[in-house]
């Protein structure tokens, strides 16, 4: 499966007077695979932004190489830039223009026929405020018209920061289809930043984490999910009484499984499997009353490698999430996808 | 081409371009409408009537006329009326109306009448509009590439041409086009106006073939500023990233920089201080020659020294301005992140 975004060792320095250099990028790597939607995440200031920034060209490097579809960029962006769609931080349009004359003007100047202008408008739910002017659009709909002109050139890469930024349920649930869609049907490959971790983890297929300006993980969704929710069971009994005595047994019947008591349940970790624990408990004549299989969501998954989890009476300042050393390779996590309509393949990713 | 037709499209779309047409039009229609108000082909035989009954009024209370009037030989007699004599206009005149006009007072005292002569004024009120045109333009073009920066329009442009040279020419270029288009729409407007004007209440004066000559190399001198101004507008506002810094510029300079230059030149001993002024090289370039002297040298003894400053050397200074911000706003562009 070729990469269609390839980026090894990205750096970029912010340097201003009177101020400490700032590295934005520390030797950043992400590859993006052909027809996935691809959640590019990590806390705030970490680097997100500024890599979609060098990559369309709007920023100079200090280092490292990009490139889109097998063409090194900023070099080559010319060659390659109508095939990409891009709606980079938040949006600003003309704001005495309608959202058709916005649109209309991006698609004259790169030789697009009308006719796509009126498909996007329809596409992205703005047919019928497409008259009005985008000074009288909400948040939400001047997000719906930088998707529109992403969607403008039927690009093949999709670049979205942000995108369900403003927008309703609905619209959040229409942006989701849409892009799924895309992706699925269309063939196009989505990269999304965004920092709504329920909507990343129900839209993307693949993602890479980064923190202060390094990935951290990257992978399939699913897969980095699994890999950091570990065996957990919660375990409760119709007599709390009981807790201790379960988890001696627990920990005697198998090496390497814990139980620990927390408050009127016990959580069991290391076990085999969910029936060796009712098993184990009925032999030595214990019976639960409730037994549910811990998993972790991507929001915990994402504070815990990322270490911006809230700690008590403190609060996580900007750039203080995880730093990784430079010579930590990221980690590593099967990712599965379809090659070339073959049975699905497991790759594993660098 | 696909592009600068949209930025032209863009331009013109822009509720700033409506706005400063409309002013520029109005400006023309008032300019032609006050030479219409003030302008006469001469008295009314009423109106000359009720001058000359005034004028006959005050030298009938006036001594010094009657004398006049009584003594043939009043004028050549006295000393005091040696620069009357001399003056061209008395040998045309009767002896009573030389009375009238150098002792008492005539009807023309009592009455004021202005006649606009295209001929003559026709050229300087073209060259005023283009110039004012071209103010509007580079306030113009600096708000088109000021606005598109400060609104995030300018990056997401960016995205979907990453090639900037290419971004910049057609900007540039697109604010050019509407420059001079609005140049010649408004003299060619003015024209048609002015001579109007003349042909109804003035005089339109001899259209010779040098009155042309002339009057179209100022014209042509008076566009070429104009785009100039344009393209100054339109690098204050990329260096500067912002509407408000270009404009901050241009009226620094306009209002309080020349100033700064005139107090400096008064403190300082320099020869020919005005060549120091942007005005100065400006007046050069439309007019086609200005003259400085310095006094100072020549000890006031009436016969200065003389800078003279041709069209072509104010074209090379201004040029160079023009140039040399233009450079800078290239660089600034091919080479600074988007913020």
């Amino acid at each position: 499966m070729p990469s269609i975004i390839e980026i090894s060792g990205l750096r970029k320095t912010y340097r201003r007077s009177f101020r400490q250099p700032h590295n934005a990028l520390d030797g950043l790597d992400l590859e993006v695979a052909a027809g996935q939607v691809h959640g590019f995440l990590g806390p705030n200031g970490s680097g997100k932004t500024t890599t979609l920034r060098a990559l369309l060209g709007l920023i100079r490097v200090d280092g490292g190489t990009m490139r889109i579809f097998g063409e090194e960029v900023p070099h080559r962006l010319p060659q390659v830039v109508s095939r990409i769609g891009a709606v980079v931080e938040s949006p600003q349009f003309f704001k005495h223009f309608s959202g058709r004359l916005t649109l209309q003007l991006l698609a004259e100047s790169a030789g697009i026929p009308k006719e796509r202008v009126e498909a996007v408008l329809e596409q992205v739910g703005l047919r019928d405020a497409a008259k009005a002017s985008v000074k009288g659009y909400s948040l939400g709909m001047r997000q719906r018209l930088a998707v529109a002109q992403a969607l403008l050139k039927q690009p093949q890469l999709l670049i979205l920061d942000e995108p369900a930024n403003g927008l309703d349920p609905a619209g959040i649930h229409h942006m989701r289809e849409l892009l799924q869609w895309l992706a699925h049907e269309q063939g196009v490959t989505v990269v999304v930043s965004s920092h709504l971790l329920s909507e990343v983890q129900q839209l993307c297929d693949s993602m890479t984490i980064v923190s202060r300006g390094r990935r951290i993980v990257d992978g399939s969704v699913a897969e980095i999910i699994a890999g950091h929710s570990g065996a957990s069971l919660s375990v409760r009994f119709p007599d709390i009484a009981s807790l201790s005595e379960a988890a001696e047994a627990l920990t005697a019947a198998k090496p390497g499984v814990g139980a620990i008591v927390e408050r009127d349940r016990l959580i069991v970790t290391g076990a085999p499997e969910a029936a060796w624990v009712t098993q184990t408990l009925a032999e030595a004549g214990i019976y639960l009353s409730e037994l549910v299989t811990q998993t972790k969501n991507l929001e915990s998954v994402f504070l815990e490698l990322t270490g911006t989890a809230p700690m008590p009476g403190q609060t996580v300042q900007i750039g203080g999430s995880v730093a990784v050393p430079e010579t930590a390779a990221p980690i590593e996590v099967p990712v599965t996808v379809a090659v070339d309509g073959r049975p699905e393949a497991e790759e594993a990713q660098r | 081409m696909n592009l600068f037709k949209a930025e032209l499209r863009r331009i013109l779309r822009r509720r700033l371009t409506m706005v400063f047409g409309i002013l520029a039009l109005a400006g023309l229609i008032a300019m032609a409408g006050i030479m219409w108000a003030i302008s006469s082909t001469g008295p009314s035989e009423a109106a000359l009537a009720e001058a000359q009954a005034e004028a006959d009024a005050w030298n009938a209370e006036n001594p010094d006329f009657q004398d006049c009037v009584d003594d043939p030989d009043y004028f050549t007699e006295s000393e005091y009326y040696t620069w009357a004599v001399d003056d061209p206009e008395y040998a045309e005149l009767t002896h009573v109306e030389r009375c009238e006009t150098y002792v008492g007072m005539s009807a023309e005292s009592y009455i004021w009448t202005y006649t606009f002569s295209f001929e003559e004024e026709g050229p300087f009120l073209l060259i005023g509009a283009v110039v004012v045109a071209g103010l509007i333009m580079m306030m113009l073009a600096s708000s088109a590439i000021g606005a598109e920066w400060s609104s995030g329009g300018m990056s997401n442009l960016m995205v979907w041409h990453p090639n900037r040279m290419q971004l910049w020419a057609a900007k540039l270029g697109a604010a050019l086009a509407v420059c001079a288009a609005a140049v010649v729409a408004l003299t060619a407007l003015g024209f048609g106006l002015l001579i109007l004007t003349a042909a109804v209440r003035g005089d339109v004066g001899n259209l010779d073939a040098q009155w042309w000559e002339e009057t179209l190399e100022y014209l042509l001198r008076s566009g070429i500023l104009a785009l100039g101004m344009t393209t100054l507008g339109a690098s204050l506002a990329m260096l500067g990233r912002h509407t408000a810094i270009a404009g901050g510029v241009i009226a620094g300079y306009l209002i309080v920089g020349d100033l700064v230059v005139r107090m400096t030149t008064m403190a300082l001993p320099v020869p020919y201080p005005e060549r120091l002024s942007l005005y100065t090289w400006v007046t050069a370039w439309i007019t086609g020659r200005v003259e400085l002297y310095d006094w100072q040298e020549s000890g006031m003894d009436m016969n200065p020294d003389v800078m003279v400053i041709t069209w072509g050397d104010a074209g090379v200074m201004l040029g160079a301005i023009v140039l040399l911000f233009g450079a800078l706003a290239t660089w600034s562009f091919k080479r600074r992140d988007a913020a």
